[in-house]
């Protein structure tokens, strides 16, 4: 049983309740009943919307995963009760769903207000900014990470997810999938059956964890009303207090004793540690707006703009990407000094491009490890280890590979050219005798001279060995002058008529080659059931005559060449006809 | 024609073939002598292009394969062939070692019983060598005659034999080797049905297959074709083939088939699936 981190009594569809929070659900049971009509558990909540406060009902409305609209709960309790109850469903939520955030990382961009002082605003409706198919994508990411370990795609409703996803990535697949299944040709299941790999692929692309977004955190204004308003969220706060720890101490130094939470906010945005916090140059803009402020004036820090940056990097840096490094080597014989990469040569961008830094660093940190762990890393590679490191395979002279030696069993029978296999032409040649043959040739090798002297070639014989080669020069240069002019439709017809012909080709030796390779064996089809498949692909096959017979009609009532549509689908045909050959004589086969 | 060439020519010399070629029954035929005849006028005519080019002639016999003429093996022989008042000495010459060796190969054919598979691949495997040495001299050659080293090495083919699937792996393997020392397979298919192999020979190399449809104007086919060197060709657009079989022979049984399984850790080619590779286990 997991344990109740707080309870308040609430209302949920007008049904009065209670709302527990647990260490796994958020749930609500109503008064009286056993079961929970409503739970949530952890990983799915999103997002958190609360009324503003001072208004007349307190509530609380969570969004869950693929449902935006969510739960609303509206606390029973007299006021100060139920908004200190509500007070405590919020801190607890806020951290379970920025962890959510940090694992599945739904965009960072989804702005959904509590109420503030700037943002006046009653609506509880989610401003979400982020587009629905980026949530959706983000949000089956976290679902399959979380459900399940492997990616395999076992159940059907996350496999025809996965199917949808392939076809919407590669269109060519997709009109190919539209032709021959939505047109009843072959099922659903046999399309994908030797295409897994696609859809392992997808699932694996899916269950790949995102990483924390790269974004700064820059609250930016909107203007709503004529007025310039941040809107705050419980998200937006752990962020800020996460990149600007002198937020988070101001805060808890005065609030709530000097300032009201709404007022410490108002202020901050005002003052110019904010303005110092902003991440870009545009807050030149919003200057005029900045006013002095006792209270975070004292927190404001001097600009980070001297030559040293004020946070010194406490790593040491890598001695082949120190620029310092080799300074002593630029004597006064040496090379000039740099003047493209002087650091701090623009001032004003310094504690700019230092935050940049120091935001990419802690960004690293989190992904890569703490830099403790990383420079011990790098202490062990110090030393003599820095050859090894300059030594790069790539340089390595590779014409002295000797290459992997492939270990051949029985190799005498590989190199044997003359097997004892009898040759194809050998039961023609026998009714020669070897030895008169023989014969024969050394006569005609006689007296070589004469008949080379009287050497003379058939004039008709030489035409024509003149026009066939010139035919064959000019069939190859006219195919690279013609240019493409087979009309659009009839082209998208001929092509449609290949792919298709080429799926059915694919089926059917797939139906008839089994692979047999077991454990990553995926197709479970019985015999039977695969020589009813050939014999329908077979069935399909044989109608690719009269198909492309069509087509040349076709070419034939737009004006173009019809020889030239039959050049086109002549490897096709030959490859059904070659399929149609195999079933012809398999067929026959055990009749006999 | 700028550069020296030099052109390895092998000969498919299986009597039974040739008899098969001779026959009237053909709507062409094409006797050896006369083949030969116009051989040699295309040899001659190779020589005479250039006075750098240079000429290897490889026999390829029942159960063996000669060399029949080389230009650099001629000094020993000049002397012992007549002047003739009618031919420029160097054709004669030429013609009479290739003549002269062809028929010494033939008398040694005398002790077999039956004929033996054409000796193809093995001819096609020494002039790759030959090659091999005219391309990358020796240490002990001087400068001056590494020089004289022949671009643009060729190698033609004729052939009239069928594809014997036995001997798959050794083409493939000198196909590989000539892609290796950049040496074009040219390939002249007089008689029989289409090769296979040689066709992917001349396809991999970028040389031209050549099924000829009139046999009898040989010398046309071989003047117009394959005399410019490979460098001239792209000039030249020679004739070639455009479609090409790729079927490839099956390891196990040496079976030439449509479908194969390959082995993928050592591209072994099967007729039929195995569980474990039989090349490499």
């Amino acid at each position: 049983m997991p344990s109740t981190v707080c309870t308040a009594k609430t209302s949920y569809k007008k049904l009065p309740g209670l709302l527990e929070l647990t260490s796994t659900h958020l749930q609500w049971t109503q008064d009286g009943k056993k079961a929970s009509l409503v739970k949530v558990p952890h990983s799915e909540a999103v997002s958190l919307f609360c009324s503003k406060e001072g208004a007349a009902q307190v509530r609380l409305k969570v969004a869950v995963v693929g449902d935006d609209a969510g739960h609303n709960f509206t606390f029973t309790s007299p006021q100060p009760v139920a908004l200190a109850e509500r007070e405590k469903f919020k801190n607890e939520l806020t951290n379970i769903i920025a962890r959510n955030r940090t694992a599945s990382a739904t965009p960072a961009a989804t702005a959904p207000g509590t109420p503030s002082a700037l943002a006046r605003s009653t609506s509880l409706a989610p401003r979400g900014t982020s587009s629905p198919a980026r949530n959706a994508v983000s949000r089956a990411a976290s679902a399959s990470s979380d459900s399940r370990g492997t990616p395999v795609a076992n159940d059907p409703t996350s496999d025809f997810r996965l199917r949808k996803k392939v076809l919407l990535g590669n269109p060519e697949l997709a009109s190919l999938h539209r032709e021959l299944v939505m047109g009843g040709h072959i099922s659903e299941n046999e399309f994908w059956e030797g295409r897994e790999h696609l859809l392992l692929a997808q699932a694996a692309a899916e269950s790949q964890k995102r990483g924390k977004p790269g974004q700064l955190v820059d609250p930016r204004p909107q203007t709503v009303d004529g007025e310039i308003k941040i809107v705050i969220t419980p998200q937006l706060v752990h962020d800020i207090f996460e990149e600007y720890p002198v937020v988070a101490k101001a805060y808890n130094d005065n609030v709530p004793n000097k300032l009201s939470e709404a007022e410490f906010w108002k202020r901050y945005f005002q003052s110019k540690l904010f303005n110092a916090h902003r991440a870009s140059i545009r807050s030149s803009a919003a200057q005029h707006v900045v006013k002095d402020d006792p209270i975070f004036d004292k927190y404001l820090e001097k600009d980070d703009d001297d030559l040293e940056p004020r946070r010194l990097r406490d790593e040491s840096v890598d001695i082949f990407i120190d620029l310092g490094a080799t300074q002593e080597d630029h004597g006064e014989t040496g090379n000039i000094k740099d003047v493209t990469m002087q650091a701090g040569k623009q001032r004003a961008v310094l504690p700019l491009i230092r935050k940049f830094n120091e935001h990419s660093e802690r960004l690293l940190n989190t992904t890569l490890g703490e830099p403790a762990t990383k420079r011990r890393r790098t202490d062990v590679a110090e030393g003599p280890d820095h050859y090894s490191q300059i030594d790069l395979e790539d340089l390595h002279d590779n014409q002295s590979t000797t290459g992997i030696i492939l270990n051949m069993q029985d190799r005498e029978r590989y190199f044997d050219g003359r097997s004892a296999d009898p040759l194809g032409s050998q039961a023609a040649s026998e009714k020669f005798d070897f030895r008169s043959t023989l014969q024969e040739v050394k006569i005609s090798l006689q007296d070589w001279s004469t008949s080379l002297n009287r050497l003379k070639l058939d004039r008709k014989a030489g035409d024509e060995a003149l026009n066939g080669m010139t035919q064959n020069v000019a069939a190859r240069l006219e195919v690279k002058r013609t240019k493409h002019d087979i009309p659009e439709n009839l082209f998208r017809q001929m092509t449609t008529c290949q792919t298709a012909a080429n799926e059915f080709l694919r089926q059917f030796w797939l139906s008839i080659y089994p692979p047999v390779i077991d454990g990553q064996t995926v197709s479970t089809a019985t015999p039977a059931q695969k020589a009813a498949k050939a014999a329908k692909m077979i069935d399909y096959l044989s109608r690719t005559h009269e198909k492309v017979d069509a087509l040349v009609q076709t070419a034939q009532q737009e004006g173009v060449d019809p020889a030239r549509v039959h050049v086109a689908m002549k490897p096709v045909l030959d490859a059904v006809d070659n399929a149609l050959d195999f079933w012809r004589k398999r067929n026959s086969k055990p009749l006999r | 024609m700028d550069k020296a060439s030099h052109l390895s020519v092998v000969i498919d010399l299986s009597p039974t073939q040739w008899h098969l070629c001779s026959q009237s029954s053909n709507p062409y035929p094409l006797t050896l002598q006369s083949f030969l005849s116009q051989l040699l006028a295309f040899f001659n005519s190779h020589i005479a292009c250039k006075d750098e080019n240079t000429l290897a002639v490889f026999g390829a016999f029942p159960g063996k394969s000669v060399l029949l003429y080389s230009s650099t093996t001629i000094a020993a022989e000049e002397h012992s062939v007549n002047a003739d008042a009618n031919t420029y000495r160097p054709f004669k010459v030429l013609d009479s070692t290739i003549m002269g060796s062809i028929r010494n190969q033939l008398e040694a054919l005398e002790l077999l019983e039956a004929e033996a598979p054409i000796g193809l691949v093995g001819a096609i495997t020494k002039s790759l060598c030959y090659i091999n040495r005219l391309t990358i001299p020796s240490s002990s050659t001087t400068p001056a005659e590494e020089k004289q080293a022949p671009l643009d090495p060729r190698i033609l083919i004729f052939s009239v034999s069928p594809d014997q699937s036995p001997s798959y792996i050794p083409i493939m393997n000198s196909i590989f080797s000539a892609q290796k020392l950049k040496v074009t397979i040219d390939v002249c298919k007089i008689y029989g049905p289409d090769s296979v192999f040689l066709q992917q020979a001349a396809h991999l190399t970028g040389g031209s297959y050549l099924h000829l449809n009139r046999p009898d104007a040989v010398l046309q086919y071989l003047t117009m074709s394959f005399l410019p060197p490979p460098g001239i060709r792209q000039l030249l657009s020679v004739p070639t083939q455009d479609k090409i079989d790729f079927r490839a022979a099956c390891f196990c049984h040496k079976k030439i088939v449509d479908i194969g399984f390959v082995c993928s850790v050592c591209l072994s080619i099967f007729c039929n699936p195995v569980p474990v590779c039989s090349t490499c286990r």
